[in-house]
């Protein structure tokens, strides 16, 4: 239990402990330690959840099966990568005068509250407080996107908080819905808004609530996840935000809020006989279709990254839609994988964009020449993210493919392979001409700090490993996790 | 006692169409606020769940003082006597927001879900109160009205939470009215600072990310 509690306070800590210590040096070492410990707390936490049963805690506020803390240690690894990336990113600002010190403490305030609020929307069990801890999610990401107090940031930063609270706001119409369909079947109490609860009465929910509930939830939580129709706010809040904060935003922010959406399926899932699966193939493949004709036109690097996004939710939500166990297994190796890859792509795309001083990619060319270390980084993590072999997107792409044949559903499974190449090609197009080619004249090698390079090498090395080997480990995890799902199909 | 406080919740709405001033705005939406508060009250009244009078009290709090102190205060800081700029003349918002108000009727009549007793009054007045809201956003040009569309949902919604279901478990209702305060204060702190940056809230001039 303590360790749970630990999992929460940290990051709080961490982040006040940064805002008042004024010593930079001080407030970036607080603040990595910080995160660091966060990681091993929700490690610890996870070992606890996977050897044993799921962790249920004051009157079942808390409840943390394998989907949980899968999520969390996710977050917390993800967070841990970008706080140290961090480090060397904003030092860069500061030398450049982009932002003072003042700006880079309260940086990590917002960033640690960032994480403390996804780890929160982990370990509920209340649909209720889950709720609260995704709209608390895109309040904290608002202020982070419009951490450079330019233009272009407040108009994303704007966008990114009333798309994102209309949507939760609708999110949250749904909840209602469903402990509707609680109170009638379970009676007037709070258990009825808990997905422990609610999973295990899902057979005898009334129907209507449910379908209309989980329609609201698909909505509203699929506004936050960047679902195709309602991803217009992700391209440019991942634009915008400090690449740090980007890759947390597509890394984790994005599957959080999947996550409320899958607690919502497993009950309507079953509530629904299977209808609901239905919604999730639509828009996870409707997310990769809109995908294609963004990809192409992209001038910003950023964005590009952020439309790729939009792509990987979408296989995942197709993949939890195809189901069986081989479905959902792939689906949360395909979240690992996802949040491995771009938060390694954004870290590199940010190191290029500081030492080329823009993010237009007709301006960047040459990346291989002027930085060979980070070009090469960039280049793999594209082609891990496009698919390519032998990486780890590879073989959680192979396994969905699969899933789909198996479940006999092939042409699912074929619309989204010539989706996915089509992506690959649009994707690669500009990658090669920005990492090869002839540097432009002007540009003079900038040394970066070694936190920065430091920082990508966890995430390098998983992407290259799951290419060629699931480590045990890992393997009995995500089984463990598909098991939460599984037996919610027809 | 129903029927008067739906009156005034769907009144109270469409005179958001009508006005000229911002900060005649907020005061509606103060206003709204102290109608949730008395519709937790008669649930209260009517059902003896205590919780309800918690709930109540909270909302008197969060909805009715601080987040219209906090808009206030931003008016303040920004220009209180901030003109609004629709889409549409006043006189053909109100019409589409009359048109909007039949559909949400008709669509909560024919919706025919299974709702408890005492609450079902109050369902289709949630369900326009949350369409003219997402109206207002659609319909507004300035960031803070768009602020305060959200916040008409949102009090749609409570109005749901409060009649339909018997309001929700303490600790959510606890959870959400925090949500909502920070949602305020992030909103205000956004728009001074877009009000800063673009020397207008006019949201057309933030059309620079395309694609």
């Amino acid at each position: 239990m303590i360790w749970v509690v630990i999992v929460f306070f940290i990051p709080l800590i961490t982040g006040l402990v940064a805002v008042f210590t004024k010593n930079q040096r001080q407030c970036e070492l607080c603040q990595v330690a910080g995160a660091g410990l966060t990681l091993v707390s929700a490690v610890v936490v996870a070992v606890e959840v996977m050897g044993g049963r799921p962790i249920e805690l004051w009157q079942q506020i808390i409840y943390i099966d394998a989907l949980g803390a899968f999520n969390i240690v996710l977050v917390a690894l993800v967070g841990f990568i970008a706080a140290v990336y961090s480090v060397g990113y904003l030092r860069y600002d500061v030398t450049e005068q982009a932002i003072s010190v003042k700006h880079v403490r309260f940086y990590y305030l917002f960033f640690h509250l960032f994480i403390l609020t996804m780890l929160v929307v982990s370990a509920v069990n209340s649909l209720g407080l889950l709720w609260v801890g995704i709209e608390l999610t895109t309040l904290i990401s608002a202020a982070l996107v419009a951490f450079y107090g330019k233009n272009n940031a407040l108009e994303a930063a704007w966008k990114c908080l009333i798309m994102g609270s209309v949507g939760i706001a609708f999110a949250l119409l749904g909840v209602i819905f469903i402990y509707l369909s609680g109170i009638q079947t379970l009676g007037q109490q709070s258990a009825a808004l808990n997905w422990t609860s609610l999973r295990a009465v899902a057979g005898f929910l009334n129907p209507e609530w449910v379908k209309i509930g989980f329609i609201f939830v698909l909505i509203g939580f699929g506004t936050k996840a960047g679902l195709a129709p309602m991803h217009f706010w992700l391209p440019d809040a991942h634009s915008q935000a400090p690449s740090p904060v980007s890759a947390v935003l597509s890394g984790v922010l994005l599957n959080t809020a999947l996550y409320g959406l899958f607690r919502v399926y497993a009950i309507a899932n079953i509530t629904l006989d299977g209808q609901a699966a239905e919604y999730l193939v639509f828009f996870g493949l409707l997310s990769i279709a809109f995908t294609v004709p963004f990809m192409v036109i992209q001038h910003d690097i950023k964005r590009m990254l952020a439309y790729s996004s939009v792509e990987h939710i979408g296989i995942i939500a197709l993949s939890v839609g195809i189901g069986g166990m081989l479905g959902l297994y792939g689906a949360f190796l395909h979240m690992f994988n996802h949040s491995m890859t771009k938060s390694l792509l954004f870290f590199s795309a940010g190191t290029i964009c500081q030492q080329y001083r823009s993010k237009q990619m007709h301006r960047i060319s040459g990346i291989l020449k002027v930085m060979p270390v980070t070009g090469g980084i960039f280049l793999l993590a594209a082609m891990a993210i496009t698919g390519a072999p032998p990486f780890s997107i590879f073989v959680s792409e192979i396994t969905i493919m699969m899933a789909g044949f198996q479940t006999q559903q092939v042409w699912i499974s074929t619309l989204m392979v010539a989706l996915i190449v089509l992506i690959f090609a649009g994707m690669m197009y500009y990658v090669i001409k920005m990492v090869f080619g002839e540097a432009p004249g002007k540009i003079e090698p900038v040394k970066f700090s070694h936190w920065s390079t430091t920082a990508m090498i966890i995430p390098l090395l998983l992407v290259i490993l799951c290419g060629w080997y699931i480590p045990p480990v890992l393997d009995h995890t995500l089984y463990q996790v598909a098991g939460v799902l599984q037996g919610v199909g027809k | 006692m129903d029927w008067l406080v739906s009156t005034g919740l769907l009144i109270s709405t469409l005179l958001l169409f009508k006005i000229n001033k911002i900060s005649d705005a907020v005061g509606i939406i103060a206003f709204q606020s102290v109608l949730l508060v008395m519709v937790a009250v008669i649930m209260w009244h009517r059902t003896g769940i205590a919780h309800l009078l918690v709930a109540a009290g909270l909302i008197f709090a969060v909805k009715t003082m601080f987040i219209p102190a906090i808009l206030y205060y931003t008016l303040g800081k920004i220009d209180a006597k901030k003109m609004i700029k629709r889409s549409y003349s006043p006189h053909m918002s109100l019409l589409l927001a009359t048109v909007l108000l039949v559909v949400g009727y008709y669509v909560s009549a024919e919706l025919q879900l299974p709702s408890t007793f005492y609450g079902k009054y109050y369902l289709p007045t949630s369900i326009i109160v949350i369409l003219l809201g997402t109206f207002i956003m659609i319909e507004h040009k300035e960031a803070i009205m768009q602020g305060l569309g959200l916040i008409v949902i949102e009090n749609g919604i409570f109005l749901i939470t409060q009649s339909v279901s018997y309001g929700m478990p303490i600790i959510v209702e606890l959870g959400i009215l925090f949500g909502l305060l920070v949602s305020a204060i992030v909103i205000a702190g956004l728009a001074f600072r877009i009000h800063w940056a673009f020397a207008s809230l006019n949201t057309d001039k933030m059309q620079n990310l395309k694609g």
